[in-house]
């Protein structure tokens, strides 16, 4: 259940934004989670929501979730695709190899605030 | 101000339809990691002044981390010098396991979380120093709480990254726990002494994990028979060697 600590990490931040920009309620948060995270995205938002009880300032903001294809490249051909973009037997769609790696997206961003 | 929604501006009102036009909108693309790196970054240095390597070891609870690392100290303690940091749910038992080879160790104890954070492991970090007679180590070893999935997320601050997996587990934790290995620098197979007692093949072990990230060094080991240990206490001594 990392993602309660990651939702509390979220938190904090906007939190720092919120005086940054002298605003006093959050409307939506915008986060993008990539699909090579290990990030549950029902934990995360259960996580949020349970926390944001104790937060006046996010009581009625909107958690908004974007989760990108997940991306693969071919080891044998270097051609990068999106994962429904491959064979049925999971292979390369160009060279049909079955050695296809994950390319990046493991992370978690704040991708957007909306705040007054 | 206004009494729809606490605006503050009455003035240029808005006709109500809630559409909030005064709201402002802030773009970031800032990862929600980014506090936990900035400290990690700081462990790093912190680490790299002490002189040492640090090595982060993630695994599945019982997959042999805590004996893995004393057979290490045994092997590596007559020519190095080696500080540990246990983390745990709760109980002192690994640190004390490690304690008794006379090796200064710090127990962090998470209380209920399921990995260390860069801030658990700062504070760690310090607490350590207290036990060192001169500021000088050679290896840094973390020991991660027992979970393949959590510790996964959280950098450090480590040099190296070891994920293990050992013989019991089955070959198809790569595959159904990729995060960990996209990650990793080393993979570890432990216990390859039950391998004749288990349904596990090294293959597909090693060809999921280098899928998932083809950079990955792989070690097979059994800390009981002391199978590949050469191999990994090698691999350990190259690293103080670059350094």
């Amino acid at each position: 259940m990392h993602e309660l600590s990651l939702a509390q990490a979220l938190i904090d931040q906007v939190k720092l934004l919120l005086k940054e920009h002298n605003a006093n309620k959050v409307l939506r948060i915008s986060v993008e989670i990539g699909p090579f995270s290990g990030i549950v995205i029902d934990s995360f938002e259960f996580g949020y929501y349970a926390l944001i009880k104790e937060e006046p300032s996010f009581i009625d903001s909107k958690l908004e979730i974007i989760t990108p294809p997940a991306l693969y490249q071919c080891v044998f051909c270097g051609r990068k695709f999106k994962e429904d973009e491959l064979t049925k037997d999971k292979r390369c769609p160009f060279c049909k190899d079955s050695f296809l790696t994950p390319v990046g997206d493991g992370d978690i961003l704040l991708k957007e605030v909306e705040m007054e | 101000m206004c009494e729809w929604c606490g605006c503050g501006q009455p003035e240029e009102h808005h006709g109500h339809s809630h559409d909030h036009n005064h709201s402002k909108i802030i773009e970031l693309n800032k990862s929600i990691l980014e506090e936990n790196n900035k400290i990690a970054l700081k462990n790093k240095e912190h680490i790299e002044a002490l002189g040492a390597v640090g090595i982060n070891f993630i695994s599945s609870p019982g997959s042999g981390k805590t004996t893995l690392l004393q057979e290490t100290i045994k092997r590596l303690k007559p020519r190095t010098k080696i500080g540990v940091i246990e983390g745990d749910i709760e109980t002192q038992r690994d640190a004390q396991r490690i304690r008794e080879q006379k090796v200064p160790v710090v127990q962090l104890t998470t209380g209920g979380a399921c990995h260390l954070d860069a801030r658990l492991v700062h504070k760690g970090i310090h607490q350590l120093e207290h036990e060192l007679d001169d500021n000088n180590l050679n290896f840094l070893f973390i020991e991660n709480v027992g979970n393949l999935v959590c510790p996964a997320s959280f950098y450090l601050g480590e040099h190296k990254r070891v994920v293990l997996v050992s013989v019991p587990e089955g070959s198809d934790k790569p595959a159904k726990y990729p995060k960990a290995f996209i990650d990793a620098d080393l993979f570890i197979i432990s216990k390859i002494d039950l391998l004749d007692y288990f349904d596990f093949s090294i293959d597909e072990a090693k060809k999921e994990a280098l899928k998932l990230n083809p950079k990955l060094d792989i070690i097979c080991l059994s800390s009981v028979t002391g199978k590949g240990m050469d191999e990994w206490i090698n691999y350990l001594l190259n690293l103080i060697k670059k350094e």
